[in-house]
């Protein structure tokens, strides 16, 4: 089939303007090297090149939006052509998106104090007094250096007369600066070279002086700790907020991780309680602190709004901010500006009525208005003729009783840009959120920033929901682009570190069970792969064991042998190793999920890559179970745990996170392979014949040791010592436990005079297991049996000693009280 | 009329508590026909930081934060203060409510005009106010008319509600405790848009010989405050006890609901199972 061309079978939506198309229909000038570029490599290079981006994305852990509450994931969708804007264009939007936040912070101030604003007529009490984001508990309260907005976000959509219109003001916590840095690293590797050849502006100068803006709030001492508070990994941004953090170099911390002494915030770390200067907010004003703001707020840190009166600490943004992310403001705010700033407001909103206005407006013209509540940005709309009788005449009742909680806002078709749809492009409704932050007493916009696109038509509603499109957006230079990076430029002399961040103990808890469940993973690859081989490898059948010593090994391992409804152990076992959800790899993808997203801030890109990876791998599932496309797949699952421990060996500084890590790994494959020589050795039918032990030997990648050393007929004391009691050998009992001990005499408070629990537990283990004689042992079956089964329960109570002393949430429940209602004892 | 009065709240926990942040609205308010000749907070154990301030609405607040293992938290408020309110306004000399209603007041009046996170306006609490009240009525009278109406229309009952019962149930049940019934009143008044208050207190309970016993004993009271105008200003109304209230009502705290004033609340780590105990004692002197 002959290439079509891309953009010249691209045509604008009815109705709606085009980013990229002028009135004629013709490119317009600033997307033409864009256009040429893709047009020259046609569909088909667009839909390899949008593979690779996709495979980025995932590989880097950005692939993924959590949907609020429930925790699952959902891909990131990211369209393969940014949105371009030109240097004209920028310089208007950028000088008008600064001018608003500079009128916003003045805005915030006077509602916060004075609230002149008010009293002067300029916008009226209903707007401000009764909304939400208005906390009393904030108001006279001055953050430091008197500012009350340091980070602002601004949706624009630009409407049928071809301006820019203000959609929403985001200055609580606003979301997205991470998710637009994001869609920049993979576009510009997808698009390299029209990326290079388009002059596009870098957005790394905005995350400088993002940097800068909050080390500026810190006291001045050596070193501050800055942390981004965060809800945590059910957020619906978690995954940005964490790419983020680790962008700006922050600790990722929740309420639970911090506490609170003599009016100072305080982080709790493996190393003891440690001063948090600063905290870069992603909580909503009103979840900071359950004491004074939402006593149902689970998130924050009771006390927060007594500790910034006292300056014990500085937020960003300032507690109090939101009382201005308030869409009835919209039609007040050029008034506004002129009286406070003198000057005419460069963006202009789109056309919204509050209150009285909007309820009539809607009730006038019910097909032009959407209603939606003036609390908060996000939410739903309704359009009155398209509700029904019951539905109508309750939202009337309610526009009644509370005209003031309520907006109208002119729906209008906003301008499309072209997106791919995986044959062709399409027209896509945008909507364009800008970033600005303020450092050194001035406004930087983000020279670029997140469109959210929409089928054309369903913006306004899609926007107020969750969801759409996301694009990257290119804005033009003037002239030649400088690379920049977030490393100094000057020179500076920098202070040498060596053990890094503190390591707060939540963290350290998902770095243990990620160590753990990965090696899980391995080890349960391993053994369904070597049951599968045999089944396979046909020719070395006389002497190999048969499938069902291998479900007698599995059945010992959990997996739900006998529920397999087969005829024959071979079906068995074919239909188990090709089901994720019965042999285990579900719920271990789920907990991998979990540990992992969760220690996110501490993965390198490789090891976060590799676990996309394990994560694709372990969800797969063979409906027609093959034995060869299964041993092709646990191939991949156990290559890929093999890398991830390589990372962790080789790509981790020597910290307490990677001891937690590491023995996490070591203490389950101790229990594994305790378990497996048990099975093999002891209890299976056929327990200590040659074709168990040759299995045992492969499931723990041991074989070609074996062979170099014996050269002979399998012999149990040969294998005992090899996989029990030699410490050379690193998939053996022995060389795991002494790792243990290491880890264990190694974390912080591990040089006390006495031993702690998990100390002489580990010790007791490695002494054992040292001391044990594999040639005795092996002729001696309840002995050998006695010994693996004391490894396998000190390895659980290892892990619990270790939970107990160092992980253990020491965040007792927090319980808000009151002294009881009035008027009755 | 002078009183001294003694309020302590003692918390029993199963567990030590590691750590209790708190904040207290315990001192009577000082002004607006009250005198505070002496106020003092005695709070076992000693908090490691108090901090005496002032909240939005002009309370006094007490912020403190016990950092020490505890097992109780016992907080004593007294005070002596005189009360000698000037007679309430002759109704018929306030304006008709609907101008008030649609006069903008000044910033600290307006403050109480809105829905609050307590009292959210409704279409029920409107009907409810304008199936007592009438049109052109001055407003004090149709304050106490709606007054009247939870007065003699609600029951008090205690196990009918508890300190969490949303307005909008207390007034469909038509049964509660004062502060349920303040919260039905603020509510009907603001949904005619005046504006309305939230006060918290006590109630002298004393009665003197020959005359019924007023309901509030030991234990803190609840009552409203409506905006008569300029020239009248705040008048205090009683929908507990059906009356404009007088010397015999002490305020502590107001705000445009409970959890604006409410006399103590804290968030504590740890503890397990709690156990609260108020003792409230006012006496003439």
């Amino acid at each position: 089939m002959p290439d079509q061309p891309l953009f010249a079978s691209y045509h604008a939506a009815p109705g709606h303007g085009d980013e990229c198309l002028d009135a004629g229909g013709g490119v317009q000038a600033h997307w033409r090297e864009l256009a040429a570029h893709l047009e020259r490599g046609g569909r088909a290079q667009l839909t390899r090149r949008w593979d690779e981006g996709r495979r980025l994305l995932r590989d880097n852990g950005l692939a993924f939006q959590a949907n609020a509450g429930s925790g699952d994931q959902r891909p990131w969708p990211l369209d393969p052509l940014p949105l371009v804007l030109s240097c004209d264009e920028w310089d208007g939007l950028a000088a008008g998106v600064a001018q608003r936040a500079r009128l916003l912070e003045r805005v915030a101030a006077d509602l916060n104090g004075a609230r002149r604003l008010i009293a002067d007529g300029l916008v009226p009490a209903g707007v401000v007094l009764p909304h939400p984001q208005c906390l009393r508990p904030c108001r006279g309260v001055v953050p430091p250096g008197g500012t009350h907005l340091l980070l602002y976000a601004c949706d624009l959509v630009r409407g049928g007369d071809g301006g820019w219109r203000v959609l929403a003001d985001w200055t609580q916590a606003p979301p997205g600066a991470g998710a637009a840095l994001e869609n920049r690293i993979v576009l510009a590797r997808a698009l390299a070279e029209p990326f290079r050849a388009g002059r596009v502006q870098r957005l790394a100068p905005y995350f400088q002086a993002v940097r800068a803006c909050l080390r500026a709030l810190a006291p001045a001492r050596e070193r501050p700790r800055i942390a981004l508070l965060t809800p945590g990994p059910g957020s619906e941004t978690w995954f940005e907020q964490v790419y983020l953090a680790r962008y700006l170099g922050l600790d990722v911390v929740q309420g639970d991780d911090l506490t609170m002494r003599d009016g100072r915030v305080l982080l709790k770390t493996l190393d003891g309680l440690q001063g948090v200067d600063v905290l870069l907010r992603r909580l909503g004003d009103e979840w900071c602190d359950p004491l004074e703001l939402r006593g149902d707020s689970a998130l924050g840190l009771p006390g927060l709004v007594e500790a910034v009166r006292g300056g014990g600490v500085a937020l960003a943004n300032p507690l109090g901010s939101g009382v201005v992310e308030n869409p009835a403001l919209l039609p007040f705010l050029g008034g506004v500006c002129r009286q406070l700033l003198g000057e005419q407001a460069l963006l202009a909103p789109v056309a919204l009525r509050w209150g009285a206005e909007a309820a009539a407006a809607a009730r006038a013209e019910p097909s032009r208005w959407l209603l939606r509540p003036a609390g908060a940005n996000r939410g739903a709309g309704w359009r009155l003729d398209q509700l029904d009788d019951e539905e109508r005449r309750r939202l009337e009742a309610e526009l009644e009783a509370r005209a003031h909680a309520w907006v109208a806002q002119e729906l209008e078709p906003w301008s499309c840009a072209p997106a791919w749809d995986g044959g062709a492009l399409v027209p896509r409704e945008l909507v364009l959120r800008l970033f600005a932050v303020r450092e050194g007493g001035s406004w930087q916009v983000m020279p670029g920033g997140l469109a959210r696109t929409y089928a054309p038509g369903e913006a306004a509603q899609g926007w107020l929901g969750r969801g759409g499109g996301a694009k990257d957006v290119w804005v033009r230079a003037r002239g030649e682009v400088a690379d920049l990076s977030l490393l100094p430029a000057d020179g500076a002399a920098v202070e040498l570190v060596r053990g890094g961040a503190a390591l707060p103990s939540r963290v350290a808890d998902h770095l243990f069970w990620l160590g753990r469940y990965a090696e899980r993973a391995e080890d349960q690859a391993r053994l369904l792969r070597a049951a599968v081989a045999r089944l396979a490898d046909d020719a070395e059948l006389g002497g190999a064991a048969g499938p069902a010593a291998f479900l007698d090994l599995l059945r010992r391992f959990g997996q739900p042998v006998d529920e397999i409804d087969a005829a024959g152990d071979e079906a068995r076992l074919l239909l188990l190793a090709g089901d994720p959800g019965a042999c285990g790899f579900r719920g271990l993808q789920d907990a991998l999920r979990r540990s992992g997203g969760a220690a996110r801030d501490r993965c390198s890109a490789d090891t976060w890559a590799a676990l996309s990876v394990l994560d694709r791998e372990l969800g797969q599932a063979d409906a027609d179970p093959d034995a060869n496309r299964i041993l092709a797949r646990l191939d991949r699952v156990v290559f890929t745990c093999a890398a991830l421990a390589g990372m962790g060996r080789e790509n981790t500084t020597r910290g307490p996170g990677w001891r937690f890590l590491d023995l996490g790994r070591r203490l389950e494959r101790a229990s594994f392979t305790a378990e497996l020589l048990q099975g093999g050795l002891c209890d299976c039918p056929g327990a200590g014949s040659p074709a168990l032990l040759e299995a045992l030997l492969q499931v723990a990648d041991s074989s070609i040791t074996y062979r170099s050393r014996y050269r002979t007929a399998l012999r149990a004391e040969a294998v005992l010592d090899l996989l029990l009691t030699d410490t050379t050998n690193p998939r053996s009992v022995g060389f795991q436990v002494r790792q243990m001990a290491e880890h264990v005499a190694k974390l912080p408070g591990g040089g006390r005079a006495l031993p702690g629990p998990a100390q002489r537990l580990a010790t007791r283990l490695q002494a054992d297991v040292t001391l044990a004689d594999p040639i005795a042992l092996a002729h001696d079956v309840a002995a050998l049996k006695a010994l693996l089964a004391s490894v396998a329960e000190a390895c659980a109570g290892l892990s619990d000693a270790v939970t107990t002393a160092w992980l253990a949430h020491s965040a007792p429940v927090r319980t808000f009280l009151r002294d009881g209602r009035q008027g009755s004892p | 009329m002078k009183y001294r009065i003694t309020h302590v709240t003692s918390y029993r926990y199963a567990e030590a508590v590691a750590l209790s942040h708190n904040r207290a609205h315990l001192a009577p308010r000082d002004g607006d026909g009250q005198r505070v000749a002496s106020f003092a907070l005695d709070i076992q154990p000693t908090p490691a930081a108090h901090r005496t301030g002032s909240d939005a609405f002009g309370n006094r607040v007490d912020a403190f934060v016990v950092q020490q293992p505890h097992r109780v938290l016992a907080v004593a408020a007294r005070s002596e203060v005189e009360v000698e309110r000037p007679p309430a306004p002759d109704p018929s000399a306030t304006p008709p409510w609907e101008s008030l209603a649609v006069t903008a007041q000044e910033l600290e009046v307006e403050e109480y005009r809105w829905e609050s996170s307590l009292i959210p306006a409704s279409p029920a609490l409107r009907a409810f106010a304008l199936a007592n009240t009438f049109p052109g009525q001055y407003v004090l009278s149709a304050g106490l008319a709606l007054t009247n109406a939870i007065h003699r229309g609600f029951v008090y009952d205690p196990r009918a509600t508890a300190v969490d019962t949303p307005v909008l149930k207390a007034l469909e049940l038509r049964r509660g405790v004062c502060q349920d019934f303040a919260g039905v009143l603020i509510g009907a008044l603001r949904s005619l848009a005046l504006p309305a208050r939230y006060v918290s207190g006590y109630l002298e309970t004393d009665a003197p010989v020959g005359r019924p016993r007023l309901v509030g004993a030991d234990a803190t009271h609840a009552w409203v405050q409506v905006w008569c105008g300029g020239a009248a200003g705040w008048v205090h109304l009683d929908p507990t006890n059906g009356c404009i209230a007088g010397d015999r009502h002490i305020v502590t705290a107001i705000g445009r609901d409970f959890a604006d004033v409410s006399p103590l609340r804290g968030m504590v780590l740890g503890g397990g199972a709690s156990s609260v105990q108020v003792a409230v004692d006012v006496a003439r002197v």
